[in-house]
């Protein structure tokens, strides 16, 4: 099956439906592998839920007790996954090609697929959503019921405020010391900020950072509608025009500021990854995991 | 000329201003990345608000109409039209309609002497293309009337009404009076009283005593001026002396009874004339080419009654939606 592609993307909420599209289309390249087999140890039961794997489930255990139990996680994942949304106002941005799209429901589809590459690989995983100055945090977990309360998470968000600042940022972002894996999905476009600080933290504590930076085909190419008055949605009320003679320096200082961001990150050993969002989400989503294993 | 009234018409200008709401707005769409652009000067668009909308709509109705009744316009609707003068005959009438080719006109029953007047009020009502038939007994108007549009007049003369006049003989010598009112001929019959009544017009005096101070009469011609005191003070027309009293008008002569046919001619005549109302002349069929300049009579009151109630009913309107607003 073909990657689904952005613009079937904006015609859903469905996050479940998409991340079975996603997936499909990915394949099964980007799996770091499950740990199957003699090392892994019966620790618990649990009650069944719905999206357990059939071939979880402990039959003996049902003619037993007619019930349904599933033989819980085998083993104890030694990384968790964390998945980093910003959803300020400036994440809104939309696609000026494709209608319905945004950076923010791209970002989401990501983050989903994400999850549940995480729920499948039996690794923890939680949320944090960076969103109108306040950090909304969903503790690590595993098994499918995390995975529906992290869609259900991702769904409810709305892109709205500012960043939070520095110190709700750190009291936000409890991580543990162990090593975690964290997927950041965000436009980069305030930089030095709370978030940019955060990232460079966390990479210093060891924790393997992943971060998208989205941006929009008009963006990229300076392609906006002349016609109408801009103004930033995170910042003062000033008014801003686009025009034919003003898409040369538009460009330039765009450039300089990611230029500027790329090389801080790279600095910084964090991983970034330049995506459109008028790109498939699969080819996205590879690249990203791909990023990761390179290293 | 009421039409210099629909200048008065930019005053419905006053009530869209003051419920225009100046407001200055920034329209400006979010653009993530517009902090690489330069910044401009807000483009202010001046964006009319309109505030109780109704309300608006009501008080330019009410001015709106209240500069139609004063210019009190004209909407031209009458088509084909018969005018029939009141009293015609009625079987004559249709044959002349038919003959006319007018059966499916209109028809519009007025008074014969307003006929003709009536038309040249409403002239402004009538499509330009409307044909008039004027019907009946009309009467000769003093001047050739002037319309615009063509007129046909068919008149069939109708035998003057018959009126009676009573008359009153107090006189030592009534057959001589009486001989003089039985000579009179014409529409005008005399109908001789016994003794003066109420419906009397006519009491001749020709007694020497005053007559009864109660005894009233329009006219009374006497022979014996020195019965009537108010004759003291009269005005003479050659050998008749006249006044004004208190019991009617009193004509007195010392001829009478006129003793030749000729003098009681020319005193019935005058009596005809002066007091009863001619016997109008009735006008010769004819058809009356338009006249492109005639002028037009301003219809006046075609719309006003109407107008004026949508007037009264649009204050009222105005009012009740003003308090609620307010309230």
């Amino acid at each position: 099956m073909a990657l689904v592609s952005s613009a079937l993307l904006a015609h859903t909420t469905d996050l479940e439906l998409v991340i079975r599209h996603v997936l499909a289309g990915l394949g099964q390249g980007v799996h770091a592998g499950r740990e199957r087999g003699a090392g892994v140890e019966f620790s618990e039961y649990r009650a069944y839920a719905p999206g357990d794997e059939w071939r979880r489930v402990d039959w003996k255990l049902l003619a037993r007790a007619d019930r349904y139990y599933v033989r819980e996680a085998e083993r104890d994942s030694h990384v968790a996954v964390w998945l980093l949304l910003d959803a300020s106002a400036s994440m809104a941005e939309p696609s000026r090609s494709i209608q319905g799209l945004d950076k923010l429901g791209y970002a989401r589809t990501l983050l989903a697929c994400i999850a549940a590459i995480a729920q499948r690989q039996g690794d923890a995983f939680g949320l944090a959503v960076l969103s109108a100055g306040r950090v909304q945090f969903l503790p690590a977990a595993r098994g499918p019921r995390q995975l529906q309360r992290v869609l259900a998470t991702l769904k409810q968000v709305q892109a709205e405020g500012a960043l939070p600042d520095a110190d709700v940022l750190r009291t936000g972002l409890r991580f543990t010391a162990s090593p975690s894996l964290i997927f950041a999905a965000t436009d980069f476009l305030d930089w030095p900020s709370s978030l940019s600080d955060a990232l460079v933290r966390l990479r210093h504590m060891r924790h393997d950072v992943r971060a998208v930076c989205l941006q929009t085909e008009a963006e990229c190419e300076g392609s906006f509608d002349s016609g109408p008055a801009y103004r930033d949605p995170e910042r003062d009320t000033a008014v801003f025009r686009f025009g034919a003679d003003l898409r040369e320096g538009y460009l330039r200082n765009r450039e300089q500021h990611f230029a500027t961001v790329t090389a801080s990150l790279r600095a910084n050993d964090v991983l970034q990854v330049a995506a459109r969002i008028e790109q498939a989400p699969g080819e996205v989503l590879r690249q990203w995991l791909r990023q990761g294993g390179r290293r | 000329m009421t039409s210099l009234w629909w200048l008065a018409l930019p005053t419905l200008l006053l009530p869209i201003w003051w419920h225009r709401k100046k407001r200055v707005q920034v329209k400006a769409e979010p653009l993530a990345s517009a902090r690489f652009l330069p910044r401009t000067e807000p483009r202010q668009m001046r964006v009319w608000r309109w505030s109780d909308i109704v309300l608006l709509i009501v008080r330019c109705l009410l001015l709106a109409c209240a500069i139609a009744w004063l210019a009190d316009p004209v909407f031209p609707w009458r088509g084909d039209t018969v005018v029939i003068a009141q009293g015609a005959d009625a079987q004559w009438v249709e044959r002349e309609i038919k003959a006319a080719g007018y059966g499916e006109a209109a028809r519009q029953l007025l008074p014969a002497a307003q006929a003709l007047a009536w038309l040249r009020a409403h002239e402004r009502e009538f499509t330009p293309g409307a044909r008039w038939l004027v019907l009946g007994d009309i009467p000769m108007p003093a001047m050739l009337p002037q319309f615009r549009r063509p007129l046909m007049l068919r008149t069939l003369a109708r035998p003057a009404p018959r009126t009676e006049s009573h008359v009153a003989i107090v006189s030592a010598r009534p057959q001589e009076w009486q001989r003089m009112f039985a000579a009179i001929d014409g529409p005008l019959r005399i109908v001789l009283d016994q003794s003066p009544g109420a419906a009397t017009e006519l009491i001749v005096w020709d007694a020497p005593d005053a007559p009864p101070a109660t005894l009233r009469a329009p006219l009374w011609w006497t022979t014996n001026a020195g019965a009537f005191t108010e004759l003291a003070q009269s005005k003479a027309i050659g050998a008749m002396r006249y006044a004004d009293g208190a019991r009617g008008r009193v004509w007195a002569s010392t001829a009478w009874p006129p003793s030749d046919p000729a003098a009681a001619r020319a005193l019935l005549d005058s009596w005809r004339e002066l007091q009863y109302a001619p016997i109008p002349y009735t006008a010769p069929s004819m058809t009356f080419a338009p006249t492109p300049g005639a002028a037009v009579d301003y219809a006046s009151g075609a719309l006003r009654d109407f107008l004026m109630l949508a007037l009264v009913a649009l204050f009222a309107i105005e009012r009740i939606l003003t308090h609620a607003r307010r309230t």
